[in-house]
């Protein structure tokens, strides 16, 4: 059986509104996706998380109907989104890695340009227009240049572009990268709020505080594999013992570390060392024995997972 | 069916190909109206100096009739080519690159409805229109200077616009390749600007020696320009006998170098 792409049926649309199948995609010798596997339900939030340059955005490029794949299967709503671009864009919200908002063109201007890729027009794309900026906090500055926004106001901005066409579900492709803690919040809410509301969302992100935060499943991807995949607390169940104990490493810890009869499960991180461990009052135990601060005694996070699963080094 | 019936969320359906193409059309008419007049003053007055200067300046001292038009009015054809050609060439390469690689345009287009065909096949016509109008306004400043003679300019907008769907066409093939900017200089520089000088704007071509003319005849710009003066200037002025087949030709590059410039691009921004 081959894997081949070409066959394009439309399925009764069920509860999972993305499904892939081994789904791979190379540039030219570099194997950006590898055979990923995942389906998401609708209504739920989906992470995927991963070091740079691991396949994030190429796999949410392929599920939003962009770029071709080389083998697998997609379904996105039941059909393909390679092979039904139109019909499945028109029911997705995408909120790119950059604004690409049009520098020459105000705020509401911004919106309605894009409204009329949907075929929104006249008095209904004005009143969508003005209720989503009311949504993203925006309402009043319909006439900004987009050079006088924020980097925050922007990303609202593209935000209420990708809702105007009342998607089913939301792609967004790292959208708190280098926004401030503020703007985070206010666009965590704002995805809460969606969520509440029954839309699906598919994020990627490599802050696991985020994932934590909003997903109900994470995947996590490492060079084009999907490695490892749950929902935030199973994960961390999974892979890891509960607690840790983080310190800056020394002769005097490498040396009691060496003298254990019974092994620890330890990490090194640079120039930290973290101990894991079912019990926290062993951990305790160790604070006090090698005179510690208690502040590194914690419990363990999607961080700690992920830097485990991905490993140390840079991935460059 | 029943499988489809029980689907209680509301379905958004795509826009029709043509709704989605005209989309982009008015998107970049959006944008440049914006700035209208930043945008096409350099344009209008160009053609006006260029037809001032060498047509009325330059002409005055050159006693010969080519095709049997004084100089100014043997030029207006070119000048006419000259405009919807620059106009759709700078729009389809420098400005299609800014949108490609600085504003992330079309990525932005690409997450809706519009596939990179329709993308490209709107742009494509964007810059004919702006052909279009181009030719109409310059086509207005030589009917002022009395240098349209024919009651068949009333076609050439229409030829401006095929004129720069050619160009719009030929163009992205260049964008579709280049790696920066500057590249570009070399398809004004070492292409465009010869291939009009060449094709009958400054002196009408079957001077030449034979062989050259020849090569003269075998440039597309040759085609645009011997149209465009048979609807300013009329039927009697044209260059050669078989002019009849210039329009014809026109009408083909304007489908064929804009059907393999869309596809390119297409294939450019979606790999």
């Amino acid at each position: 059986m081959s894997e081949s792409t070409s066959t394009a049926t439309v399925r009764p649309e069920s509860d999972t509104v993305i499904e892939l199948e081994r789904v791979s995609k190379s540039f030219g010798t570099l194997k950006a996706v590898d055979e990923v596997s995942l389906s998401i339900a609708r209504g739920s939030c989906y992470a995927l998380l991963g070091p740079n340059g691991a396949g994030k955005t190429t796999l949410t490029r392929i599920i939003g109907g962009v770029l071709p794949r080389n083998g697998g299967k997609v379904w996105v709503l039941g059909r393909d989104p390679w092979e039904e671009q139109s019909e499945v864009k028109a029911r997705l919200g995408v909120v790119l890695q950059e604004d690409a908002l049009d520098e020459d063109l105000d705020v509401a201007r911004n919106l309605e340009i894009y409204g009329r890729f949907y075929w929104i027009t006249g008095r209904r794309l004005k009143e969508k227009v003005h209720d989503l900026l009311t949504l993203v906090n925006l309402d009043g500055r319909e006439r900004s240049q987009i050079m006088a926004l924020s980097g925050g106001m922007k990303r609202r901005l593209v935000i209420a572009r990708a809702l105007l066409n009342e998607p089913e579900i939301l792609l967004l492709d790292e959208p708190t990268t280098g926004l401030d803690p503020q703007v985070r919040q206010l666009i965590w809410s704002l995805m809460r709020k969606l969520m509440a509301g029954g839309m699906t969302i598919l994020l990627t992100t490599h802050y696991m505080f985020e994932a934590a935060e909003l997903a109900d499943r994470v995947g996590i991807m490492d060079q084009g594999k999907l490695i490892a995949e749950g929902a935030p607390a199973q994960l961390i169940e999974t892979y890891l013992p509960p607690f840790v104990l983080e310190f800056e490493s020394s002769q005097a810890t490498d040396l009691f570390l060496a003298e254990q009869a019974e092994p620890l499960l330890v990490e090194r991180h640079g120039d930290r060392t973290l101990i894991f461990h079912e019990s926290e009052q062993l951990l305790l135990d160790l604070v006090s024995r090698l005179q510690l601060s208690r502040t590194g005694l914690r419990g363990t996070t999607l961080e700690d997972v992920f830097l485990k699963l991905t490993g140390r080094g840079l991935h460059e | 069916m029943s499988e489809m019936a029980r689907v209680t969320i509301p379905t958004h359906r795509a826009p029709p190909r043509p709704a989605r193409i005209a989309s982009v059309w008015f998107r970049h008419y959006r944008v440049y109206f914006n700035s209208f007049f930043a945008n096409a003053t350099p344009a209008v007055f160009e053609p006006i100096f260029f037809i001032v200067a060498m047509g009325i300046g330059v002409g005055r001292f050159i006693d010969v009739q080519f095709l049997g038009l004084d100089y100014a009015s043997f030029m207006a054809p070119g000048i006419l080519a000259m405009t919807s050609m620059y106009t759709s060439s700078f729009e389809a390469t420098y400005g299609t690159f800014v949108r490609l690689r600085y504003q992330n345009t079309y990525d932005a287009m690409l997450a809706t409805p519009l596939t990179a065909r329709d993308i490209f096949v709107g742009e494509l016509l964007w810059c004919s229109t702006k052909g279009l109008l181009f030719a109409t306004i310059v086509g207005m400043v030589l009917l002022a200077f009395g240098k349209v003679l024919t009651p068949w300019s009333i076609l050439i907008p229409l030829v401006g616009f095929l004129t720069a769907m050619a160009f719009g066409g030929l163009s992205f093939l260049v964008t579709s390749i280049v790696l920066n900017m500057n590249h570009f200089q070399f398809y004004f520089t070492l292409i465009l600007t010869p291939l009009i000088f060449f094709s009958g704007l400054a002196f009408p071509v079957h001077t030449l020696p034979r062989s050259l003319s020849y090569v003269a005849y075998s440039l597309p710009m040759f085609h645009v320009i011997e149209t465009f003066r048979m609807v300013t200037s009329g039927y009697r002025h044209v260059t050669v006998s078989w002019a009849w087949v210039c329009p014809l030709l026109l009408v083909l590059m304007a489908l064929v170098l804009g059907w393999l410039g869309v596809r390119r691009m297409a294939r450019r921004v979606q790999r």
